[in-house]
């Protein structure tokens, strides 16, 4: 399945690696993040709770599906009926970044054989995504760190959850020290982190301004992914000339 | 409060579509020989996407988060520190939170 013939210029990447140590960098590289994850691990279990989940329900939703927008997004279905149309289409819209940062992430992912790369993937999220994918085009070439960043985030994740289901409220409420802001900080401090190449700053302009304009427009999520594109289209554009 | 089979099966079904997300991306690509000009696109587009999801996220609260977030980018481009420039914003929103009524 991986194309490798007739592509010259990707010699660099050949020889991507998966390996412990890798998986261990990339662990440590996220712990201060993940820690952070818990309060809102918490805050969802408790959450699961009041919305009539069993806390093996909320556990393993936490374990299986390891996504916090989605989870959340469930919870307002949790129902009788279960509107079962309306809440994949809600977690699409929510998910489909993800899409978007696969792709990203293809020229070295793909160098894995197929079993590992499922296993890389299937621990993608923002916080290690954001980590990672900067690494990779500095000549990381250890898909570990994605793996070990994505694990311990999952961990805490998890361990939140069933911190919360077990009714430790007080400790879920984000707002209070701050840690609300964790995630957007992260990521702000990414994006600016990034803007050592001049050619980022016209997508990160432009992707930031379509993504608050289509707030009101278009279901959340789709137009992270729209901002996204809009923004792969500048900078490959405003290179261009 | 859905009974216990529809409860599971809605959980699979919502840990299926987020798995089924994951590998999408990449999937797609795999058919995909990338060119200068797509590498440029994708470097573009990650660089993006989490842009447009710190603008979602300010956009959708207040002038707290919007200094938090401003404060962490200032940080970063100073100390070349992720961290630093995260414990910063917390810093700062968990003051507003403590002081502002």
């Amino acid at each position: 399945m991986v194309i490798e013939t007739q592509n010259e210029q990707k010699h660099l990447n050949k020889g991507v690696v998966l390996t412990l140590t890798g998986i261990w960098r990339g662990g440590r590289r996220l712990f201060p993040i993940a820690l952070f994850t818990v309060p809102f691990g918490i805050a969802f279990g408790v959450a699961a709770i009041e919305s009539g989940m069993t806390s093996v329900q909320a556990i393993l939703m936490s374990l299986m599906t390891f996504s916090g927008a989605a989870q959340f997004a469930t919870l307002d279905f949790w129902q009788e009926p279960l509107a079962f149309g309306a809440l994949a289409t809600v977690v699409l819209a929510l998910n489909a970044r993800h899409v978007i940062m696969g792709a990203a992430l293809a020229p070295w992912v793909n160098r894995l054989p197929i079993g590992r790369r499922a296993l890389v993937l299937g621990y993608l999220s923002d916080p290690n995504f954001a980590d990672s994918q900067p690494l990779f085009q500095n000549g990381e070439r250890d898909a570990g760190i994605l793996l070990g960043g994505g694990l311990i985030l999952w961990v805490c994740w998890v361990a939140g959850t069933a911190i919360g289901t077990l009714g430790s409220a007080e400790l879920g409420e984000p707002t209070s020290f701050g840690v609300d802001v964790v995630m957007p900080c992260f990521f702000a401090a990414v994006v600016a982190g990034q803007l050592k190449q001049v050619s980022m700053l016209a997508p990160v302009l432009g992707a930031s301004a379509v993504a608050v304009s289509l707030l009101d427009i278009l279901p959340t999520g789709w137009n992270v992914v729209v901002a996204a594109l809009v923004g792969g289209m500048i900078g490959t554009i405003s290179h261009a000339k | 409060m859905p009974s216990d089979i529809l409860a599971v099966a809605a959980i699979i079904m919502i840990a299926a579509i987020t798995c089924a997300s994951r590998m999408a991306g990449a999937l797609l690509m795999s058919r995909v020989v990338v060119s200068a000009r797509i590498e440029r696109f994708l470097n573009a587009l990650s660089v993006s996407v989490i842009a447009a999801l710190v603008a979602s996220i300010v956009a959708q609260n207040g002038l707290r988060e919007a200094i938090a977030v401003a404060l962490a980018a200032v940080i970063m481009l100073g100390s070349k520190s992720a961290v630093w420039a995260m414990l910063g914003g917390m810093g700062f929103a968990a003051a507003w939170t403590l002081f502002m009524p």
